[in-house]
């Protein structure tokens, strides 16, 4: 992977009087990523992406996007929606988009592509106050995407949409993700993020919690959920070198292995002592989990 | 960005809005229509006379004869201009409304750029407004005056650059104060009412027999600046003495005030968290 960076953030902060919504944010987005920034409603996410988009002045801190100071010119190599789709209510989609382009300096012959890319293509002249919520979040995308941009910020894609509205997006997301696109998405769904994102940070009242890949976020200690029919189960469970502590639930037992053992080198060991599993399954530590342990750890 | 695009993007706005082309087609065909018809109205007037048996002779009243017909249409036409700042007021409160605003710099467009292309689209609107005079003030002359002089005709055609300043320097306020107040009806309001409100303003300011020492002050405000570019000068036809050309000091106090109005929109969208 390329690891150049796209954006370096350094000591960003935004107070509102005496709100501080955003507290020396410091984070670096490299190529090829997507990003996810996590955190609950109100965490900062919004004013840090508006302040990275030049609607919001910071307190204090500075960034860089391409290694470059930002100025309109760095913003219009990015494609980018913030909280909600905004568009003129009285343009088509095609209007709205051609009005993008021009301010964006993109080819308008675009366009059709990017409309065929979010399946709005059939309703491109109707005004965009007839479209419904998923139609408009997928404008949104388009209107991003027209540039070509190296780098696209979605902020709470899948807002407010049905489940079917969700998966369309996601699928969007990583159609576009496949291109090799830089993608920073803001979200509070911590199962979307785990869905397409490659490294997260968690954001907590304006802090910086946690950044880093989610790749890393099942790795460390595993736990197994076994069942045998065999009432020395647990004596074997706890004979075994690996088991860190043993627990009964449901039925099943949860061993929480130690580090550097895994489930296979259990199912072995019981193997070797003649006992047969009915049941094994790795749990690895979800997003979900993680990002509560994130948010209990700071207090 | 170069400023033929700044005005296309802002037209490509305005194009498909119908509200804009209502409150246009109103402004330009009731400017036009009023301007170009006092002399009928004239006729019928007199025509009424006549039917009581009185004889007014429309000839003595030379409304729209070259040097007269410049000043005397184009201070008509300055009445029209707030329908053209309602249609200002409501394309910069959209923006407001709409969030447009802030995603047209999310898009990467800079502030500086935001207002620039909003004043052209003002300069735009007032050059077509000078325009339509222009042509109207023409035919019409050339129509109704009786000896036609090349040296009347170009005689107060000042007015028209004086007109030119009225119109962008009403629509430059209008634009500050839709950026500041930021909804329309709001803006609206205190837009019909600010002549009311600097008139009162100035009542209280000159009483106590400070009028006579402090009164050159008045010309310094405002609205009454932009008022002042173009005299009312139907008095000269009830033998009172009017002013019959621009005044370069109520030029100067005006284009004073455009700057400022301007500045102040935009030190306004330079500063907000939009």
């Amino acid at each position: 992977m390329n690891l150049e960076t796209v954006l370096s953030i350094q000591r960003l902060t935004k107070n509102f009087g005496k709100l501080c919504a955003v507290n020396q944010l410091d984070l670096e987005v490299k190529r090829g990523q997507v990003f996810g920034m996590l955190g609950p409603n109100g965490s900062g996410k919004t004013t840090t992406l508006g302040m990275l988009m030049g609607v919001t002045h910071p307190t204090s801190g500075s960034f860089t996007w391409f290694g470059e100071k930002p100025s309109h010119l760095t913003r219009k190599k990015i494609g980018a929606v913030l909280e909600h789709p905004i568009f003129y209510p009285y343009l088509s989609g095609q209007k709205n988009l051609e009005l993008n382009a021009m301010i964006k300096g993109a080819d308008p012959n675009n366009i059709p592509k990017v409309l065929e890319m979010v399946e709005l293509s059939s309703r491109k002249n109707d005004k965009y106050r007839t479209y419904s919520l998923g139609m408009k979040q997928r404008l949104a995308i388009a209107s991003a995407l027209v540039s070509d941009p190296i780098i696209l910020i979605l902020d709470e894609p899948t807002n407010g949409l049905d489940p079917m509205g969700i998966a369309e997006i996601r699928q969007i997301i990583k159609r576009i993700a496949a291109d090799g696109k830089t993608i920073i998405l803001a979200s509070h769904l911590l199962d979307e993020v785990q869905k397409v994102c490659t490294h997260f940070a968690v954001l907590r009242k304006g802090k910086l919690m946690h950044s880093g890949p989610v790749d890393d976020v099942g790795k460390g200690e595993e736990t197994v959920e076994v069942m045998a029919f065999h009432d020395d189960l647990s004596i074997y469970l706890q004979e075994f070198v690996g088991s860190a502590s043993i627990k009964r639930e449901d039925g099943l037992y949860q061993v929480m292995m130690k580090d550097g053992f895994h489930s296979q080198d259990l199912n072995k060991f019981l193997f070797e002592n003649g006992i047969i599993t009915s049941h094994l399954v790795t749990k690895k530590k979800s997003l979900e989990k993680q990002f509560l342990e994130i948010l209990s750890e700071a207090h | 960005m170069s400023l033929l695009h700044l005005v296309k993007v802002d037209l490509k706005k305005m194009t498909s809005y119908r509200t804009f082309w209502v409150i246009c087609g109103l402004y330009f065909v009731t400017l036009g229509f009023t301007t170009a018809s006092g002399m009928e109205i004239l006729k019928w007037i007199a025509g009424k006379f006549q039917d009581f048996g009185s004889e007014i002779n429309i000839n003595r009243i030379p409304l729209y004869h070259f040097p007269d017909i410049w000043q005397n249409l184009i201070w008509v036409s300055g009445l029209f201009k707030i329908v053209l700042s309602i249609m200002v007021v409501i394309s910069i409160t959209n923006e407001y409304q709409y969030r447009t605003l802030r995603q047209n710099i999310i898009d990467g467009l800079s502030r500086w750029e935001l207002m620039l292309s909003k004043i052209l689209m003002n300069v735009l609107l007032s050059l077509m407004s000078v325009g339509m005079l222009l042509v109207i003030i023409l035919f019409t002359g050339l129509i109704y005056t009786p000896d036609l002089a090349w040296a009347d005709i170009v005689t107060g055609s000042e007015f028209l650059l004086a007109y030119f300043l009225e119109v962008f320097a009403f629509l430059s306020y209008a634009l500050m104060l839709g950026m500041f107040v930021q909804r329309s009806g709001l803006t609206i309001v205190l837009l019909l009412l600010s002549n009311m409100i600097e008139a009162i303003i100035k009542l209280n300011v000159f009483r106590f027999g400070i009028e006579n020492s402090f009164g050159w002050l008045k010309q310094f405000f405002p609205l009454e600046s932009i008022t002042n570019l173009v005299p009312l000068p139907f008095p000269r036809y009830a033998f009172q003495e009017i002013q019959d050309s621009v005044s370069m000091v109520a030029v100067l106090i005006a284009i004073g005030w455009a700057i400022l109005f301007n500045y102040f929109s935009y030190l306004r969208l330079k500063k907000a968290d939009i």
